[in-house]
């Protein structure tokens, strides 16, 4: 009894443990050999141990962040980040076997979905499900679901999305690409329709429609060639003049020692250090466990037609990424300081957001509305994708987050979902 | 508002599966020209040979040779990273081989071919941002 006991308390309770254990039961029942079951294990203990490191760089940044913020500028200042959100709750909050489960539960949704119905779309961007996963099981829990439920239900909700989020894509897709056998899985197509939406609305028709691709731009956005340096260009000047709105006096009594404005630097830096350490665990962590769910849910699935991240659209439609990159960047500036007006929190931009879900809705927009839909949508898509992780951020707050929001519209669709839906629901009864 | 019907989805279908007959004339032209940049892919280097392979790679696509033409595609990619026609292609051909794998129960194929895809959305990022 005492061993079982001693399990249950000290081991079962250790999230990186049920989630390295999960992957050795996956590992065992693919017949890998010992060799491999034993460092798959191991890799996903180390993955989970280094994001829970990673969040914890992430969140003294933000806390200070924070606080510098509030002190300059008398209002909530929120750094979207997907990742923050995820490291703390898998961490701080301890939803961490939770989100792992709710992620297996979420790819055996798809695959069940898949093979029943005629939407045959396999979602193949781990990371993306990871973020899913974390929603909906942090939306879940604020519900009031616990243990199995969460699990489940998260599971169906991210199933569900796995699956229609690519199907609403294709019809778009199909366009771009000339092609039916290769599908969009990014979990930004709420933002992408509604960018196609307004593109159609406002922008050019018939034959007046002139393609974006028509135009000279520069062919490519050398400033982002490394993701963590355009990170870096932006969050450094962010800390560094909210650091000196925040004025020496308070600023000083965070930096101890160090000059305040070298020490707002060198947290910004910390901020990237984070995302850095956090996103180098993700990919231990899923680096066992997706490849053996891609393999398992094409052969289970005849016809699959798999769901591929945003950059499967660039090449049809360079011009459009780079327009909807810059105007996406725009209408979340003017989000940045409209949302504030209206009660709501002030969204600091997000450069790789805007960067990938920015530039693959340019592709919609001027798909859908050539040119002047290109920028048109693309601002209202700046503005839109900065609105609904807005919505979120009163819900982080009571549950403790630190100063982030969610990024991807479609997992802030689901938190939605959750807040608004389910969660009413499960009160009423 | 966006013409999601059906008969959109039929329209597609058929483009898709239309064929291209290839005549006797321009397989023989095809053959010619690969064998000439064949010859020349060899004393040039970067830009130029990923273009050069790009165009055998084409062609042998168009003759329906297609492990020569993923085998030309991926020289020319490791020559110099682009996102024109040949990239299109050969993540085209990935796939197709993907759902070969898939369908023959080959679990290893299936992974080398997902993995190649993975791949490719890295060349995508990478030339978009200049890397």
């Amino acid at each position: 009894m005492d061993v079982v006991n001693f399990i249950i308390q000290n081991i079962l309770t250790q999230a990186s443990i049920t989630v390295a254990l999960i992957a050795m039961l996956g590992l065992i029942l693919q017949k890998k050999s010992l060799g491999q079951v034993i460092s798959g294990s191991l890799k996903t203990l180390l993955g989970f141990m280094v994001l829970s490191a990673g969040s914890s760089i992430i969140v003294g940044s933000l806390t200070y962040f924070g606080k510098i913020f509030t002190e300059g500028f008398h209002m909530q200042g929120i750094i979207p980040s997907i990742e923050a959100i995820n490291g703390q709750a898998m961490n701080e909050l301890g939803l961490g076997r939770d989100i792992a489960l709710t992620f297996l539960a979420i790819f055996i949704f798809n695959i069940i979905i898949a093979r029943f119905t005629k939407w045959k779309y396999i979602f193949l961007t781990g990371q993306a499900i990871l973020w899913m996963a974390t929603m909906t099981t942090v939306f879940g829990y604020a519900a009031g679901l616990r243990g199995v439920a969460l699990i489940l239900v998260g599971g169906f909700i991210g199933g569900i999305f796995a699956v229609a989020m690519p199907a609403i894509a294709q019809p778009f897709v199909r366009k771009i690409t000339g092609m039916d056998e290769i599908a969009l899985g990014h979990f930004c197509t709420v933002g992408y329709v509604f960018e196609a939406g307004v593109a159609k609305l406002f922008g050019e028709k018939g034959e007046k429609k002139k393609s974006v691709e028509d135009l000279k731009l520069p062919s490519q956005l050398e400033f982002l060639q490394d993701t963590y340096l355009s990170l870096m260009v932006v969050m450094v000047p962010l800390y560094i003049i909210t650091a000196a709105f925040a004025g020496e006096g308070y600023a000083s009594t965070l930096s101890g020692s160090t000059n305040y404005i070298m020490f707002a630097f060198l947290q910004s830096i910390q901020f990237v250090v984070g995302v850095y350490v956090l996103l180098a665990g993700v990919r231990l962590l899923l680096g066992e466990i997706v490849p053996a769910f891609r393999g398992i849910a094409m052969r289970l699935v005849p016809n699959a037609v798999p769901a591929l991240d945003c950059p499967v659209l660039f090449p049809y439609s360079p011009n459009a990424v780079i327009v909807g990159f810059i105007t996406t960047t725009i209408g979340s500036v003017i989000a940045m300081f409209v949302l504030p007006t209206f009660g709501l929190a002030m969204i600091l931009p997000g450069i790789l957001t805007n960067f990938f879900a920015g530039g693959t809705a340019g592709i919609f927009g001027n798909l859908t509305g050539g040119r002047r839909g290109a920028i048109i949508g693309g601002i209202f898509h700046g503005f839109f994708i900065t609105l609904l992780p807005a919505l979120l951020v009163t819900i982080f707050n009571t549950m403790g987050f630190v100063n982030a929001t969610a990024t991807d519209v479609d997992t802030v669709t689901a938190a939605l979902l959750y807040a608004w839906l389910i969660g009413p629901i499960l009160k009423a009864f | 508002m966006f013409r999601f019907g059906k008969r959109k989805d039929k329209e597609t279908k058929k483009l898709v599966k239309e064929e291209v007959v290839l005549t006797e004339e321009r397989k023989e032209d095809l053959l010619r020209m690969i064998h000439l940049k064949k010859e020349r892919v060899n004393q040039i280097v970067g830009e130029e040979q990923s273009k050069v392979y790009e165009e055998i790679g084409l062609a042998f696509n168009e003759l329906g040779e297609e492990d020569n033409a993923i085998d030309a595609f991926e020289k020319s990619i490791q020559a110099k990273k682009s996102v024109g026609d040949g990239y299109k292609t050969l993540l085209k051909l990935y796939n197709k081989k993907r759902a070969e794998a898939a369908k023959a129960n080959d679990g290893a194929s299936l992974q080398l071919y997902l993995k190649k895809m993975d791949q490719m959305m890295q060349v995508s990022k990478d030339v978009t941002r200049g890397v």
